[in-house]
């Protein structure tokens, strides 16, 4: 697929960063699509707030090129992006309103439009009871959701977000998964930088992973996790299983309950299970392909054993 | 520079900080309370040391013999001689002896009489009276200004109708020979007393109002930065505003928040002086003419300006609050540096110490102003302090939008001078993010990272 620059939210080309001698980006290539949910990941340090600070125009690249929308950024189209930085917070002793009314106008709403969506919006996110107190007076939980109401406020047509699920219970975190994935069906392109890897297993369509400045993984997140797919398959049942045809060796898996078949060359997980299917002296109560979780190929790619991948 | 977005950061500025307890009390409750102070002044203790109502039955006796009962003076209280008529009056020949037992006697009456309620009070013409002007007066009660005033005039009619014809000196003359006007050679008026105090309290009263109204106005501005810093707000703001845009909207609004509290103030000023007879004589000492207040007003803006981007930038500059808040106390300490030496600004006007304040910009305000009272200020001064003035605005809020710059996406690391002046140098600006903090740079690497901006 070779999208048109209309398609994309975010185009990052080439972009390096240097803050003296320390390379924070370093070439770094990736495209935002429109409507998509995307997500950086890597470990502290790697670039990805760099990354988003300079999508944003609070810092410049020193080479490089960053279109949003198709065109270079402007103030025009800063006012199309609504973003959440990792450690947040508000005007503390300003009533909830008046605070989102205020950053809805920055971004160039009409104090009307604004108040009026921030109501609809906190309603929408149980805080009705709330919408004249002050920030301070609020929980933490409340406080994230205010945070994430500031920042779509203006309907974004692509939304930022530096670790949206940081601080919060399963409660509020689905509450903020389903106001993302609303917002997302209504065409919203949303950008996630986060550590929670089961969150952009379940959300995320893609994914970019940076460690040291450099892009490391970047694609579908079911491709990526296909790609570091060991020739393995895990069961889970009785039998012999080295006894298979295409089983070079068997492992014990970490539960006790598994084991992990690895394969010759030239033999498919499908040929196991056929082989299995025919037999009687297997009894199979789980077969799946020996694909690593994201949090594995995070472990395995930020532990600096992994070379760049090659675009 | 988008003015929409100045004026919308400008309007919540100003309104934020207006709606502040500390504001609220220092712009409406100083005044307030002055005004509620001066009027319970006026209401209670003027009335009770006007009002004589209650002092219409005030007897007097006259040992000396100088009261004539047939006299009519023009008083608020009629003043009626202490009859007892039980007592015989002695013949005007009796003897001295017999004549002091009767006063005596005519004494012990009278305070009877005030004891019973008779009388309010009464007053006595000691026998020597024209050597040593002795009045007594006694009452129960505390007596008002009032009263013994009227006593002083009924005195001093009397004395007038007994005083000989052909005396050339009036006895108004007598009783309060002098009468000092004090002569402005600069420009030739007459001053009062009390118009000579105006003259040099006057910038007193100015410089104070200054400084609270500057002082007060330009910290909120540098809480605010910090507080936007701390918790992060910044980095929201950076993604909907310039830098610029902000720092504009920022000084505008409490510019405008200062300019209220002046406002106010002198409101305050103006309605004291209207209600007040000798608070307008005061006022009215004053050599500021229309020029000087104007003067007045643009060192107000330009320090105003000066003082906001040195708290803007400070703001920007450091972690927390409470740190702010040290290095803004020694700025404060050089500003009240010319109050905290005002004896020499009084031995001599134009000395070095008070010239040198008048030309240093942070306080040429307060050392100009002061000077204003108490001597002439030569023309040239006054241009190159404006001079000085402007030039230390440029400098400073270029300075100052550097450091917020610089300063406004630091999390938890101070920006040094040092920092500061290789940003500078290099044209680049040097910072530390908290969300890639230092510890997890690469151990070869100086501990701080160069950006290019």
């Amino acid at each position: 697929m070779n999208p048109s620059a209309s398609d994309q939210a975010i185009a990052v080309r080439n972009v390096t960063k240097r803050y003296g001698d320390f390379t924070a980006v370093n070439d770094l290539t990736f495209d935002v699509q429109r409507g998509e949910i995307f997500s950086m990941l890597g470990p502290n340090g790697a670039g990805k707030t760099t990354t988003i600070r300079m999508i944003l125009d609070i810092l410049k690249p020193d080479t490089g090129q960053i279109t949003l929308f198709g065109s270079p950024i402007s103030d025009r189209t800063k006012e199309r992006i609504g973003y959440m930085p990792e450690e947040r917070g508000l005007y503390r002793n300003v009533p909830v309103i008046d605070v989102l009314g205020y950053l809805g106008q920055l971004k160039g709403m009409s104090a009307h439009d604004a108040q009026t969506r921030a109501r609809a919006l906190l309603e929408q996110l149980g805080l009705e009871e709330n919408i004249k107190s002050k920030v301070s007076e609020l929980s933490k939980g409340m406080q994230q959701k205010v945070q994430v109401i500031a920042t779509v406020l203006h309907r974004p047509d692509l939304v930022i977000i530096d670790e949206p699920f940081s601080g919060l219970d399963p409660v509020n975190t689905q509450a903020i998964k389903d106001m993302l994935y609303e917002m997302n069906r209504e065409g919203v392109t949303i950008v996630m930088s986060t550590h929670q890897m089961h969150q952009i297993e379940e959300m995320a369509h893609r994914l970019l992973m940076v460690s040291r400045g450099k892009r490391v993984l970047y694609g579908n997140v079911q491709e990526v996790r296909d790609r570091f797919a060991e020739h393995a398959i895990i069961v889970e049942g009785e039998g012999d299983w080295s006894a298979l045809p295409g089983v070079a060796s068997v492992d014990p898996g970490d539960n006790g309950r598994e084991v992990v078949l690895h394969l010759r060359e030239g033999f498919q997980p499908d040929d196991v299970m056929q082989a299995l299917a025919v037999s009687s002296e297997y009894h199979i109560r789980r077969f799946e392909l020996a694909v690593p979780s994201l949090t594995e190929i995070f472990i395995q790619v930020a532990g600096n054993n992994h070379v760049p991948e090659q675009l | 520079m988008s003015w929409e977005k100045i004026w919308l950061v400008l309007r919540r500025e100003y309104l934020y900080n207006f709606k502040r307890p500390s504001f609220l009390f220092t712009a409406f409750g100083v005044p307030l309370l002055t005004l509620v102070a001066m009027f319970l002044i006026f209401t209670f203790t003027a009335d009770r040391e006007t009002n004589l109502d209650n002092w219409q039955r005030v007897g007097y006796i006259d040992r000396a013999g100088v009261i004539d009962p047939a006299l009519a003076v023009e008083n608020d209280v009629t003043f009626q001689p202490v009859t007892d008529p039980a007592l015989d009056t002695p013949a005007a020949d009796a003897p001295d002896d017999e004549r002091r037992a009767y006063f005596d006697a005519l004494e012990a009456s009278a305070a009877q009489q005030v004891a019973a309620d008779n009388l309010d009070a009464y007053f006595v013409v000691d026998e020597h009276y024209t050597l040593n002007g002795q009045v007594t007066v006694s009452s129960e009660r505390n007596l008002p200004a009032a009263l013994t005033s009227d006593i002083e005039d009924f005195m001093r009619a009397q004395i007038a109708a007994q005083a000989p014809a052909e005396l050339p000196v009036s006895v108004e003359r007598l009783s309060d020979p002098m009468s000092v006007v004090i002569r402005d050679l600069d420009n030739d008026e007459e001053l009062t007393e009390t118009m000579l105090v105006g003259r040099i309290m006057l910038p007193f009263v100015f410089v104070f109002i200054y400084f609270m109204a500057t002082s007060t106005t330009s910290q909120f501005l540098m809480s605010g930065v910090v507080e936007e810093k701390e918790n992060r707000l910044m980095e929201i703001l950076a993604t909907s505003l310039r830098p610029l845009e902000l720092l504009w909207g920022k000084m505008l609004g409490l510019g405008a928040l200062s300019l209220t509290q002046v406002a106010l103030w002198a409101g305050a000023g103006v309605v004291l002086a209207s209600l007040h007879e000798g608070a307008s004589e005061l006022f009215s000492g004053t050599t500021f003419q229309a020029g000087d207040i104007l003067l007045v007003l643009v060192l107000f803006v330009t320090n105003f300006l000066l003082f906001a981007a040195i708290m803007m930038a400070i703001g920007a500059a450091v972690t927390a609050e409470a740190e702010s808040r040290q290095v803004a106390s020694v700025i404060t300490l050089i500003t009240v540096a010319p109050m905290a030496l005002l004896v020499t600004f009084f031995n001599n006007p134009d000395g070095p110490l008070p010239l040198f304040f008048t030309f240093f910009p942070l306080t040429s305000a307060v050392g100009l102003i002061l000077r204003m009272g108490l001597t002439t200020i030569p023309t040239w001064q006054i241009v190159a302090v404006l001079a000085i003035q402007v030039v230390s605005v440029l400098v400073l809020m270029w300075l100052a939008a550097k450091i917020f710059r610089l300063g406004m996406l630091m999390y938890g690391k101070p920006l040094t001078p040092r920092t500061f002046w290789n940003a500078l140098r290099e044209g680049r600006v040097v910072l530390t993010t908290a969300t890639e903090s230092q510890a997890e740079l690469p151990d070869n690497l100086p501990q701080k990272r160069s950006v290019g901006r």
